[in-house]
């Protein structure tokens, strides 16, 4: 009776076809066939240095943007939540960009929906979950806490003391007395 | 699969029973899953980080502003760049791997990994920045007060009464002026003022402010710097008063834990570069790299949500 000997990997799982230049290694015993599904061969098509330099770019492009909030040409200085959304609609798309190109999610397959989207979702509500208990622990606060937390009132009351010093040093004119 | 148990006893070649063909549950490698797996949970683990971090911050009664902190800006872009050109380096490494160029693999590699190691340069920087103003994560070390009351009235009068800095006010006092700096000449008055107000009987909550200020002023403006002087604890580095930042204990906490774990996460994967550069980067490799690159790619993005929440918020 003859031995079964190991069988060549199949193109069961559709357009997957035979390993190519792979499978020499794989026969020295570097690793089984499941390590190198055959769609690697033909991932020279996808990427390229052209669509990476493309987005390294558009990241630059971005990070740049968003850095534009800090400087004196941004229009919205009185409204700090138009500057929160437009950094993070920049944020947001530059991770869209590492994550599709640089980490070649775009060219996975449906398991890439699997693991980012119940990901997406626990993060998002895991921080709306702090909400109640810590994003709001200033409006029911213990009157021994509230005697010892910062406030803006002692924001002012520095600004104050600087103000004041800032007028003694001009008037004695910051020379020893 | 027609072995019977007779030919599974008698098997000269050491096989034992039919051998069977495995179909990987999913197109990827065991090691691309694992590493996306892995992925996955640092994703919630640094989504529970910051999402503390955005609650804190929005949740408090004041927080300080980035030149309060001496949070430099420019220095966060920069660092941001520096990622992002590692990010693309490495993918060029794999690249490369896989069309067996081996060498170009090596040295994209070998850029990643100092790139890397500059992004931890810098942020060693500012790590030194912030701990030469004071500002540590926790105490004893963080000199850090929240409001200018009488807590932080009776710590700065604890300073200036030890022993050590007493000897060392002495000392200053009786330096000729010819010797010290134009800054050290009004520091020194300035010193003798604080401590004069310190001790003072009658004190004032405006008057601790002033303390305050003259210790460590709190700049008004982002590009205004050190405001006006940079105050005694620039000026004396031995001072080391305690400083009022309201809301800066929480800042300080939020700001180096989220960091410093970044900071961990960048040292483990240049740890795994460096592994990887004593291999042949050939298509051999090209599923290691790959899986290297992946997490380097989730660490950059990781300093991509950080670096406007911590910067430029």
């Amino acid at each position: 009776m003859s031995i079964p000997t190991p069988n060549k990997p199949t193109d069961s799982h559709g357009p997957i076809t035979e390993p190519g230049p792979l499978s020499e290694s794989q026969a020295a015993g570097e690793s089984t066939s499941a390590d190198h599904p055959a769609g690697h061969g033909g991932d020279e098509s996808h990427g390229g240095l052209g669509l990476y330099l493309a987005v390294f770019g558009a990241l630059c492009f971005l990070t740049t943007m968003s850095f534009f909030t800090y400087s004196s040409y941004w229009p919205w200085r009185d409204e700090p939540q138009v500057g929160w959304a437009f950094m993070m609609a920049v944020s947001c798309t530059k991770a869209l960009l590492v994550v599709l190109f640089f980490m070649h999610v775009l060219w996975e397959a449906n398991w890439k929906y699997v693991l980012t989207i119940p990901a997406a979702m626990m993060a998002i509500f895991l921080a709306i979950m702090l909400i109640p208990d810590i994003g709001l622990r200033n409006r029911m606060v213990a009157q021994e806490r509230a005697l010892h937390m910062a406030r803006p009132a002692d924001l002012l009351l520095l600004e104050q003391a600087a103000n004041a010093a800032e007028g003694e040093s001009h008037h004695a004119g910051d020379h020893d007395h | 699969m027609n072995a019977s148990a007779a030919s599974i006893a008698h098997d000269a070649h050491g096989h034992h029973g039919p051998v069977l063909q495995y179909q990987p549950g999913l197109p990827l490698s065991r090691g691309k899953l694992i590493m996306w797996l892995f992925l996955s949970t640092e994703i919630m683990f640094f989504a529970a980080l910051l999402g503390s971090y955005v609650v804190l911050r929005f949740g408090a009664a004041v927080w300080p502003k980035p030149h309060h902190v001496h949070l430099s800006e420019p220095i966060g872009a920069f660092n941001t760049f520096v990622l992002i050109c590692s990010s693309v380096t490495v993918v060029l490494a794999l690249e490369a791997a896989r069309a067996n160029k081996r060498s170009l693999a090596k040295i994209w590699m070998l850029t990643t990994l100092i790139l890397g190691a500059f992004f931890l340069g810098i942020k060693a920087y500012e790590y030194s920045a912030k701990f030469s103003h004071g500002i540590y994560p926790a105490a004893p070390r963080g000199l850090i007060y929240e409001r200018p009351d009488l807590y932080y009235g009776s710590a700065v009068r604890a300073r200036l009464s030890d022993p050590a800095i007493l000897e060392r006010m002495k000392e200053l006092d009786a330096r000729p002026e010819a010797e010290l700096t134009a800054a050290e000449v009004t520091g020194r008055r300035r010193l003798a003022q604080v401590r004069e107000m310190s001790m003072a009987a009658d004190q004032q909550a405006f008057d601790l402010a002033v303390i305050a200020d003259q210790v460590m002023p709190l700049p008004d403006d982002a590009a205004g710097g050190h405001g006006h002087g940079g105050g005694l604890n620039e000026t004396f580095p031995w001072l080391q008063l305690p400083i009022v930042i309201p809301g800066g204990n929480m800042w300080a906490s939020t700001y180096f834990l989220l960091t410093g774990f970044h900071a961990i996460h960048v040292i483990v994967g240049l740890i795994v570069f460096g592994i990887l550069l004593l291999y042949e980067l050939g298509p051999k490799h090209a599923g290691m790299i790959e899986n290297a690159g992946l997490y380097w790619h989730f660490v950059d993005l990781v300093w991509i949500f950080l670096f406007p929440l911590l910067y430029l918020f």
